[in-house]
């Protein structure tokens, strides 16, 4: 930038020489500066308003424009189902295997407050209280007149209560929808069901999710959208679970057991018809899992597959089976039972010190000797013996369709020696679940095949693997029906329908340690029906049962489980659609003389 | 330049200086007054009370102080603009200490007789405080980094009071307003551009940072920005006012329901439809046509301040014009813009309008000083 001097030397020089003042020019020079310093600050002060007007009218046009646009657009009510995330409440409904309905959802109301919108908070929690008895009065005046804005005062509500409630006319107090999940049949199949409870809660909905059972383990399927709510259908048969739970409750409490569990299920398909657990619960008010005492006493636990139990005597057909398969032993083969028979230092002992000397393979059956099932384990080997039972899935918990189902693992000997493998073919030493029994009587039922448990409903037949032959299996049939004719399970017999099975009596281990109840008995009945061609297999088990009808105490199964799987093989046979087999009676006074 | 370097050749003394009072101006302020008063009346369902008549006797109370302070001569107002600022910044400072809390925000002391709220005060001392320093400051040295940091000290105090309020809408406002007088006063844009820049970078920052393990903001924050840029994603609650003023503008359409029609907002749909929202019962009740004039009548002030602001060779009294106007203006856009959507909800008074006293009064006071700088300009 040039600048004038303030004062030009020839200019100050020309001024003296005229006689006048210099100091004029430079005031004359200065305030021209200070003008032209000004007039660019004005300038620049007004480029400067300039772009601001034009900030200005840029805003508005925006302001304006959106008015106009606002002022033409039809106002539409805000539509609170637009919420980002919705809670989803449609969940499927449970079904049988005939489509009956198991479990199904119900419409109703849940109650919560607003305190700030409240007229007379008082007033309105007196009224509550009345209405349901459950609240404190004085709690619901402290929450209405406190600091919270929001709060739920009841879950569910029935219409005559959200009647009640409306009429008190608080406008503070308000109804939420909410869909619940009803298990209309009560206690029935309760632990299939499991249960259900909220998850995600919002005023306007509130997700319910699955908390056991195949609720729980269907849950994601349940609630998917994308099956549209089509049932889910269970293999369970509502008429026949009913009259297995029914008979099943009586013969507990007839037998004083503590716990009772059966287990009904498809020879051919594995599918489970009934599956029952004694105590149990309501579904629609699921108790809460205990604080105190064993889990294995809670109503919440499943006895059919969630308890492993020393089965007992069940386990002999299985020892038998394979020897046949393997062609060691006939139904026929002799087999001296006498004592002493020890294997590693330990006597093996009968039932009562019955000594039943010399009888075929088909009589340790029929008579239930342990001593010989024991000699016939020890022939098998304990190699093939473990593989054997692992085929028949003894050695991991039942793949069940259930949450609980994990739960039940076998308990193996921590060491298979001689000793364990006798004890083992006789049912002890080896804690399996009712469900794991059942699947393995399934295999001899349906002539030789594996079948995998399943509580969802099947089209047909299903089968896996064969374990033994189709001759084996109808031997051990037999033998299992002459243990109902002539052997331990003589109160079996159900006019009409042939029954086989095998009867188990096992003492029950002492929890601390160290040996075995000698009054308490864990009583097992396994059978199929019909013995000719069986369809379905029946595992029945009580919990410490004690008969008490004799001059002293019988805990055998063939006094408790027996009679009381033979109750429900007669109301259930009908149900499955069994055609009763009716012997010709032999007519009076036409006897045809014996040729023997 | 200032005011003493000029010749002044007259200046109106005594009862004459009413006759050179900026009229238009003064007019202005009284019909946007009245439509306050009329709308007011409206929203309490066709009644002066609860609103309308207060809002009547502090306008008029109000009206007289700008007459007051426009007899003052516009130097004592410079003399002193220091002192105001120092004062309104002590009372920013006293309201954090014991101010009374009022809608979650503490923004008030009471003095007995009326609330006042210091941040109201803050706005119109900092451009005074602002203009007197450009006022004082040689040309020169406008755009000197030293001489440019101090002013921005001065904005960014009072705001940083403000912002712990918390009160987002004011302190935006003292920003804005202090950088439109530093604007005018001549600093180099290259200053704006700057911040400016600086300000896109910090919200891509946060936008970018959004679910990063660097996340700026809290997700509750980040929640309130959705709820601005979509208030239907939360129509019941955060973008429930957003909603219903909406609602409210868009059934008024292009003429309205008329005078004491209005729905929305009667109806009590909308809370704070007597102070910050009660542009959606104009709007409803007067429709586009009735929104369109208020927002000309605004328009037509703020043209009148640019006018007088550049006919006036006093610098601090052109620059003390113009902040005022961009405050007058800040006020207004930002109300507008909120209440139809396309700016936040931050509790900014329509001016002269809505329901309330200090905003009122301290604006009055300002358009005084403003009417001061317009009768004492150099002729």
């Amino acid at each position: 930038m040039i600048r004038t001097p303030l004062r030009p030397l020839a200019r100050i020089l020309d001024a003296r020489r005229r006689g006048e003042n210099p100091d004029a020019i430079e005031r004359e020079n200065l305030r021209l500066r200070h003008e032209e310093l000004r007039d660019h600050a004005r300038r620049r002060a007004e480029g400067r308003l300039l772009v601001l007007g034009l900030v200005f009218l840029c805003a508005y046009s925006v302001i304006g424009a959106r008015m106009a646009h606002v002022a033409a657009t039809e106002p539409a009510e805000p539509r609170t189902a637009q919420a980002r995330a919705p809670i989803v409440a449609q969940r499927a409904d449970i079904v049988d295997r005939q489509g009956r309905i198991l479990a199904t959802n119900l419409e109703t109301h849940s109650l919560y407050a607003q305190p700030p919108l409240m007229v007379d908070p008082r007033g309105a929690a007196h009224a509550l209280a009345q209405i349901f008895p459950d609240l404190d009065e004085k709690e619901l005046v402290e929450d209405f007149t406190g600091k919270r804005k929001f709060l739920w005062i009841k879950r569910k509500l029935s219409p005559e209560q959200k009647q009640a409630v409306h009429d008190i006319g608080e406008p503070g107090l308000l109804f939420g929808p909410r869909e619940m999940r009803l298990y209309p049949n009560g206690r029935l199949a309760a632990h299939v069901l499991g249960g259900a409870g909220f998850g995600r809660e919002g005023v306007h909905a509130a997700e319910v999710v699955g908390v056991a059972g195949v609720e729980l383990e269907f849950d994601d399927m349940l609630r998917d959208p994308a099956r549209e709510a089509a049932p889910l259908a269970l293999s369970l048969d509502v008429s026949v679970q009913a009259a297995v739970e029914q008979v099943l409750y009586g013969g507990m409490k007839m037998m004083n057991a503590k716990g009772a569990s059966a287990i009904l299920m498809d020879a051919h398909s594995g599918e489970l018809l009934s599956i029952v657990s004694l105590p149990d619960f309501d579904p629609n008010d699921r108790p809460r899992p205990p604080v105190a005492g064993r889990p294995s006493d809670s109503p919440l636990f499943n006895r059919a597959l969630q308890g492993v139990y020393e089965l007992g005597s069940t386990f002999k057909i299985f020892t038998v089976a394979q020897a046949m398969e393997l062609n060691l032993v006939t139904p026929d083969t002799v087999i001296d039972t006498r004592p002493p028979f020890k294997v590693g230092g330990h006597r093996i002992g009968e039932f009562e010190n019955h000594n039943y000397k010399d009888i075929s393979v088909e009589e340790i059956i029929i008579k239930s000797s342990n001593r010989g099932t024991g000699k016939i384990a020890l022939m098998v080997g304990k190699e093939r013996q473990q593989e054997f039972l692992r085929q028949l899935g003894f050695f991991t918990p039942v793949p069940l369709e259930m949450a609980e189902a994990a739960g039940g693992r076998p308990l193996l000997p921590a060491k298979w020696t001689d000793l364990s493998a006798v004890t083992i073919s006789y049912g002890h030493g080896l804690s399996t679940t009712p469900l794991h029994l059942a699947a393995g009587y399934a295999a001899i039922a349906n002539g030789g095949y594996l079948v995998k448990p399943t509580l969802l409903r099947q089209p047909g037949p299903k089968y896996g693997a064969r374990v033994i032959s189709a001759e084996v299996a109808a031997a051990s049939r037999q033998m299992l029906r002459k243990v109902v004719t002539e052997g331990t399970a003589s109160f079996a017999e159900v006019p009409g329908y042939q029954v086989a099975g095998k009867t188990g009596t096992a003492d029950k281990p002492i929890e601390t340690g160290g040996g075995y109840y000698k009054d308490k008995v864990i009583a097992t009945f396994a059978a199929m029906f019909p013995a000719d061609a069986p369809r379905y297999v029946l595992v029945l088990m009580l919990d410490e049962p004690v008969e008490t009808s004799g001059d002293k105490p019988r805990r055998s199964a063939g006094w408790t489980a027996v009679p009381v799987a033979a109750e429900v093989i007669r109301r259930a046979a009908p149900l499955l659609g069994l055609r009763p087999v009716v012997e010709p009676q032999v007519r009076a006074g036409i006897t045809l003389s014996s040729s023997r | 330049m200032s005011y003493l370097e000029y010749t002044v050749k007259y200046v109106p003394t005594g009862p004459r200086k009413i006759l050179y009072l900026n009229w238009p101006i003064a007019l202005l302020l009284l019909s946007v007054g009245c439509v306050g008063f009329l709308m007011l009346y409206s929203v309490a369902g066709g009644s002066l009370q609860p609103w309308a008549e207060p809002q009547m006797k502090r306008f008029a109370a109000g009206f007289v102080l700008m007459l007051v302070i426009a007899m003052v001569p516009i130097w004592f107002w410079r003399n002193v603009a220091a002192l105001a600022y120092a004062i309104s910044v002590a009372l920013l400072f006293a309201v954090e200490l014991f101010g009374e809390v009022g809608m979650g925000a503490q923004r008030w002391i009471d003095l007995g007789f009326m609330r006042l709220q210091p941040s109201e005060l803050a706005k119109i001392t900092l451009v005074m405080l602002l203009a007197a320093y450009y006022d004082w400051l040689p040309i020169k040295k406008v755009s000197h980094p030293l001489w440019v940091a101090l002013p921005v000290f001065f904005i960014l105090l009072p705001t940083a009071l403000v912002v712990i309020q918390p009160d987002l809408g004011t302190s935006l406002l003292l920003v804005f307003a202090g950088a439109a007088v530093m604007f005018v006063a001549g600093v180099h844009w290259a200053y704006f551009a700057a911040v400016i820049a600086a300000g896109i970078g910090v919200v891509v920052a946060v936008f970018k940072s959004r679910g990063t393990s660097w996340q700026l903001l809290k997700d509750y924050q980040y929640r309130r920005i959705d709820t601005f840029l979509d208030p239907s994603q939360d129509p019941l609650n955060a973008g429930y006012h957003i909603t219903q003023s909406k609602i409210a503008l868009g059934s008024g359409g292009w003429s309205g329901k008329g005078f004491m029609q209005g729905t929305q907002s009667r109806l009590n749909f909308l809370p704070e439809k007597h102070t910050d929202f009660i542009f959606t019962t104009l709007a409803e009740e007067f429709g586009f046509v009735g929104a369109a004039s208020l927002l000309t009548l605004y328009a037509l002030i703020i043209v009148f301040c640019i006018n007088t602001a550049i006919t006036n060779k006093d610098r601090f009294s052109a620059l003390l014009t113009i902040g005022i106007a961009v405050t007058f203006f800040l006020f207004f856009a930002v109300n507008m813009l909120m209440v139809m959507g396309l700016a936040p909800v931050v509790g900014v008074p329509l001016p002269l309008v809505s329901y309330g006293g200090s905003a009122m009064l301290v604006l009055l006071a300002a358009f005084g000083m403003m009417q001061s700088a317009h009768i004492h300009k150099p002729r």
